[in-house]
């Protein structure tokens, strides 16, 4: 491999993201086995407490303790997206690979597809799916994960296209190298950068998207916390405790910021 | 008329420029030559005041008759240049389509060189485009004035970049590669057309060019660079025939060239006929279907090669030159299998001919060690062996023993292609190429794209291979001296059918069509 | 003429297989619908009935080509959660009506603030020589486009409507009363969805006019004599705006779905709203029509981008 000098290794943008990005996951994951307070206890002589060493985010209406269920929505979202992403990546690639590589009927019925799904509002098709399958967690990275298969499958497609036709692919084929090594050995390394960078890309619209939904009262449910649900209670009392809204919200912008830094950081250390 | 005193440029690492004095004096030629990353470029571009804005000055100076455009130490005084830029001096460049705005006419792009630096109204600017476009030898003026540039030919494209440079008669015309990306016809059509221009214009050219022999047939004086510094200039004729630096000696005797002692055939032409041939290829034609798309366009059947003959003996070099689009590719590809719509017979007596092609860059597979890649071809051959597959061991070895072959060694197994040269790559893609002891090689393009020197060393190793591995060549080129170098016949192709084919030096001696004298005569002014 | 034909040929075919898409895909659903409507009451003879009114006991296929046909003579079908009275059934256009023209100009107005704020920034970014602003710009983006439009409109809600008081949060005007007051309302919306796009769009003009700064036209312009002022508004910026165009084409089904969320925030009575709690109760007959309906305005915007497309690039046009 080549040596990266410690500037392009250390870049500014990678630290920064590594370190939102790392705080994010730990707390995340933390926060699904442990939180400081119980994520349900409600307490009628604590709602609404401002922000304090007690409550670092305050208590919301049912005076529940706010960076708890923070922590645990944190959770609930990344691993959720986490899922989505690795479900929609995987078909992804196989779909991509093989329309891109071979062409033909496949690939103009997968291309239609795709055309009429990325013209089509992903939320809305993500509803759309969660009305057919129903509510629940499953059904939520399921239909998540097939609203962003097309997306995966347009980049890849895009550079098999690309390198199927490259003097060492051609080449390769004159060697009698069979079809599947061709794909998966002999191309497959050479668009995990681009790959990469989509799945970073991904991972941050699956937070955006599973967060809206829940906001929207389709995703995740209540009593169970995320961030997007909490950000729907918290509209009705923005009057009364702006820290209700500005806390989950703010932890979406902090989780979704980590990861573009970190995606860009690591866009530079490649180039 | 200018002078470089001098001058050293440096961008963000080393010096690229280092030194360079230079003096063009009104009305000569002189010709800037050198292999790629000499700082010949970067040379023309300071003096245009066109490098980019991180290139530093480091010394020097450069005068325009007694104005001094540019000084070291001093930022660049661009309304000064803006004057000179486009009137006085002007630049064609190499590649004509991409030096064209794409979105703009062809005829508003010369045009705006007129609004800028003359007060003619819209008609008079119209008309003097007009006549300037003809006078290039552009034939109908008034539609190339209103087409975009992707509608019209190479050739046609670089004569309205000629029309914008000369339009205002500068004194001086700096001209970078600017036949490179041309075909050899169209090439002579160009050198002409600025040859015409010095003479009735009377403007200083400054032509920077790889290509030697052109630089001889072109300028009246000549600077040979290497590494950013001037190793020699003077007369032309001087340094063709009394090189005084050993770089010079080099360069020029790495140009493949007419004059020079063929090396070629090592298996006498008796013993050829006696064995049967490797390669037999008996009245084919290839077609590939057009505007297949979907249910709209209707599909149609081209004709792109036709009525092709010809056969290949063991250890024979038979050459194949024509101008791009001709068929060339297309043919090889038919001969190799690939293009399946073809009707005649491709006979071999090989397993699997192997190709080398033009681009040592996207030959080899960026991802993969140069080991990995070698053993790529055995390990093919291991999933359909009959008698078992080679053994890791033998795989690594037989890769190792290849490399030293290609004149490489172990060092390079686990590199990966973006650590070699581009010399390295293309003997990386040769050695994997002759691993499997293929016997037939079509080879396209295989040194076009690389340096002089470096183009001599790879095809004295091709030749030392051929003799080596008793290997049979296809070689396509559009470079007559390559061919006539590497080549014991030649064939040669106009629109998808063979016009000609001969021994070699009989082509060469006596073309028998008009077509071939044509591609023969950018050989003729030959450097030794 | 024959690319208008063709255009047209090709929008048809895609929604007809969006509507067979979405036909098919609720008749997968699992639950009954008519025993839902029903509720508890339910008795076999009243559900026969039901079924025989809905059409259920045909075939699919024939169902399909019904409501197909139904569609195109204007009849969109009754909902099955809302009625207008106890005898008679909701028709799902009275139910659309005036819902949809809010979201579409949500949306317009969306898409114009994005074209209008990020085409200037990108152009003064990516001329800017000074590392602050470049650093400014470049933080400022970044941020803004890791806010969701959702969260963007709370806060909006809470610092222009209750901190400032710019306008009433939840005081919608319906634009059949006042429609400056509308569309000053909307405002407020439609910045929360475009912001986000805006950071994207800027950023993206920005790399795409650095990048076309160093094709070798642009040399050759300077080779003329150009200014630098010329060379980027004469030559650069048209050319840039070529992979802009595609990544604002690009964004329209992004901007109409920011709008739908957005409703839910600001309280606007959009078609938004009502696609979800039809999808939550699953009134059928009024999702199918809202999705075919979202599919023909995407589709359609897609086709506006791609005539501005070929306008603009005269290399698309001769293929």
């Amino acid at each position: 491999m080549k040596t990266l000098s410690p500037a392009k290794k250390w870049n500014k943008y990678f630290t920064a993201g590594l370190v939102m990005t790392g705080a994010a996951v730990f707390l995340g994951l933390l926060g699904l086995f442990w939180t400081p307070y119980s994520t349900t206890a409600m307490s009628a002589a604590e709602r609404f407490a401002a922000p304090s060493w007690r409550h670092l985010f305050g208590t919301d209406n049912f005076g529940r303790d706010i960076f708890s269920r923070v922590m645990q929505g944190m959770g609930t979202t990344i691993v959720i997206s986490t899922l989505v992403v690795l479900f929609s990546g995987a078909a992804g690639i196989l779909l991509g690979a093989l329309t891109g590589y071979f062409g033909g009927v496949l690939d103009e019925a997968v291309m239609r597809v795709t055309d009429a799904v990325n013209g089509f509002p992903s939320i809305l098709l993500a509803l759309v799916f969660i009305s057919i399958l129903g509510n629940g967690r499953q059904n939520l990275i399921l239909s998540l994960g097939i609203v962003f298969v097309p997306s995966y499958v347009r980049i890849v497609r895009g550079e098999y296209l690309r390198l199927r036709d490259a003097d060492y692919i051609k080449r390769a084929r004159l060697m009698g190298v069979g079809r599947f090594r061709i794909l998966f050995v002999h191309i497959l390394p050479n668009i995990l950068p681009v790959f990469g960078v989509s799945v970073m890309i991904g991972l941050n619209n699956a937070i955006l998207a599973e967060s809206g939904m829940s906001y929207l009262g389709i995703g995740v449910q209540a009593p169970d916390a995320s961030l997007g649900n909490m950000l729907s209670d918290a509209q009705g009392y923005l009057q009364a405790a702006p820290w209700y809204a500005l806390a989950p919200g703010m932890v979406i912008v902090w989780i979704v910021l980590g990861f573009s830094l970190f995606s860009e950081g690591i866009r530079r250390r490649v180039e | 008329m200018i002078r470089i005193e001098d001058l050293s440029v440096a961008f963000d690492g080393p010096e690229v420029v280092k030194n360079v004095s230079l003096e063009i004096r009104d009305g000569e030629i002189l010709g800037v030559v050198g292999e790629s990353g000499c700082g010949k470029s970067v040379t023309a571009l300071t003096l245009m005041g066109l490098v980019a804005e991180s290139a530093r000055v480091t010394s020097g100076r450069i005068y325009f008759d007694d104005t001094l455009l540019l000084e070291a130490g001093r930022p660049r005084d661009k309304a000064l240049y803006r004057r000179f830029q486009g009137d006085e001096m002007s630049m064609v460049f190499q590649e004509p389509m991409t030096s064209l705005n794409p979105t703009q006419r062809a005829g508003k792009q010369v045009d705006e060189v007129l609004r800028l630096h003359t007060r003619l109204d819209a008609a008079e600017r119209r008309k003097k485009v007009l006549e300037t476009f003809e006078a290039v030898g552009l034939k109908d003026a008034e539609t190339v004035y209103a087409s975009y540039p992707h509608q019209l030919s190479g050739g046609m494209r670089q004569r309205v970049m000629i029309a914008m440079a000369v339009i205002l008669h500068p004194r001086l015309l700096v001209a970078d590669e600017p036949t490179t990306a041309l075909d050899v016809t169209v090439q002579n059509q160009i050198v002409s057309l600025l040859q015409k221009i010095n003479r009735q214009q009377n403007n200083a050219m400054l032509f920077i060019t790889h290509d030697l022999n052109l630089a001889r047939r072109l300028c009246q004086r000549i600077a040979v660079m290497k590494d950013g510094c001037v190793v020699e200039q003077g007369e032309t004729e001087q340094i063709f025939r009394h090189p005084e630096q050993d770089y010079t000696r080099r360069l020029l005797e790495a140009v493949p060239s007419r004059m020079k002692r063929r090396k070629s055939p090592y298996v006498p032409a008796e013993e050829q006929a006696l064995s049967d041939p490797v390669v037999q290829v008996r009245d084919l034609s290839v077609y590939y279907q057009d505007g297949g798309n979907s249910l709209f366009g209707k599909k149609r059947r081209h004709c792109v090669v036709k009525d092709v003959n010809f056969e290949i003996y063991p250890g024979e070099s038979l050459g194949l030159v024509g101008e791009s689009g001709c068929g060339k590719t297309t043919l090889s590809r038919a001969v190799l299998g690939i293009n399946r719509d073809i009707e005649g017979q491709v006979l071999h007596s090989t397993l699997r001919p192997q190709m080398i092609f033009q681009d040592p860059y996207s030959s080899l597979n960026p991802a993969r060690t140069v080991g990995w890649q070698l053993q790529e071809p055995l390990r093919a051959q291991g999933a359909t062996a009959v008698g078992g597959a080679m053994t890791r061991a033998d795989m690594e070895a037989a890769a190792c023993d290849m490399l030293r072959r290609v004149g490489m060694d172990e060092r390079y197994f686990y590199r990966r292609p973006a650590q070699l040269s581009g010399g390295q790559r293309q003997r990386v893609s040769i050695a994997q190429a002759l691993i499997t002891h293929p016997g037939f090689i079509i080879a396209d393009e295989p040194v076009s794209a690389l340096d002089v020197t470096i183009q001599a060393q790879i095809m004295e190793l091709m030749q030392r291979l051929r003799r080596e591995m008793k290997l049979s060549f296809l070689f396509i080129s559009h470079d007559i001296n390559v061919v006539y170098q590497m080549c014991d016949r030649i064939m040669v192709m106009k629109e998808g059918r063979i016009i000609e084919t001969g021994e070699t030096e009989e082509i060469f001696d006596s073309p028998k069509e008009e077509y071939t004298k044509e591609l023969l005569a950018s050989a003729r002014n030959n450097v030794q | 003429m024959r690319y208008f034909i063709k255009k047209s040929i090709t929008l048809i075919m895609t929604l007809f297989l969006v509507s067979a898409a979405a036909f098919l895909a609720f008749q997968i659903i699992p639950g009954d619908v008519v025993t839902s409507i029903l509720g508890t009451e339910a008795t076999p003879e009243r559900e026969e009935q039901l079924r025989e009114e809905l059409g259920f006991n045909d075939p699919p296929a024939v169902r399909y080509f019904n409501w197909i046909a139904d569609i195109l003579r204007g009849d969109l079908g009754v909902s099955y959660r809302y009625s207008k009275n106890m005898n008679e059934m909701m028709p799902v256009s009275e139910l659309i009506g005036d819902k949809l023209p809010v979201t579409l100009w949500l949306a317009a107005l969306s898409l114009v603030l994005i074209t209008a704020v990020s085409v200037p920034l990108g152009v003064l970014w990516a001329r800017s020589k000074s590392h602050f602003l470049d650093a400014l710009l470049g933080v400022t983006t970044q941020a803004a486009m890791a806010v969701p439009a959702f969260f963007l409109g709370i806060l909006v809600t809470y610092i222009f409507g209750i901190v400032l008081k710019f306008f009433a949060p939840g005081g919608y005007v319906s634009y059949k009363e006042d429609f400056r007051g509308f569309l000053g309302y909307l405002m407020f919306p439609a910045l929360s969805v475009a912001i986000p796009k805006i950071a994207m769009t800027a950023r993206f003009l920005r790399n795409s006019l650095l990048t076309e700064m160093n094709a070798d036209y642009v040399r050759t312009a300077y080779g003329k004599g150009c200014t630098g002022r010329r060379v980027v508004y004469g030559h650069v910026l048209r050319n840039a705006m070529i992979p802009v165009i595609t990544f604002l084409g690009m964004i329209v089904a992004e901007i109409v779905a920011g709008s739908i969320v957005i409703e839910q925030v600001f309280g606007l009575p959009g078609i938004g709203r009502l696609l979800i709690s039809s999808v939550s109760t699953r009134d059928l007959p009024v999702v199918e029509i809202l999705i075919l309906y979202i599919t023909f305005v995407v589709i359609f915007v897609y086709f506006l981008i791609d005539i501005l497309y070929r306008a603009i690039d005269p290399r698309i046009s001769e293929k």
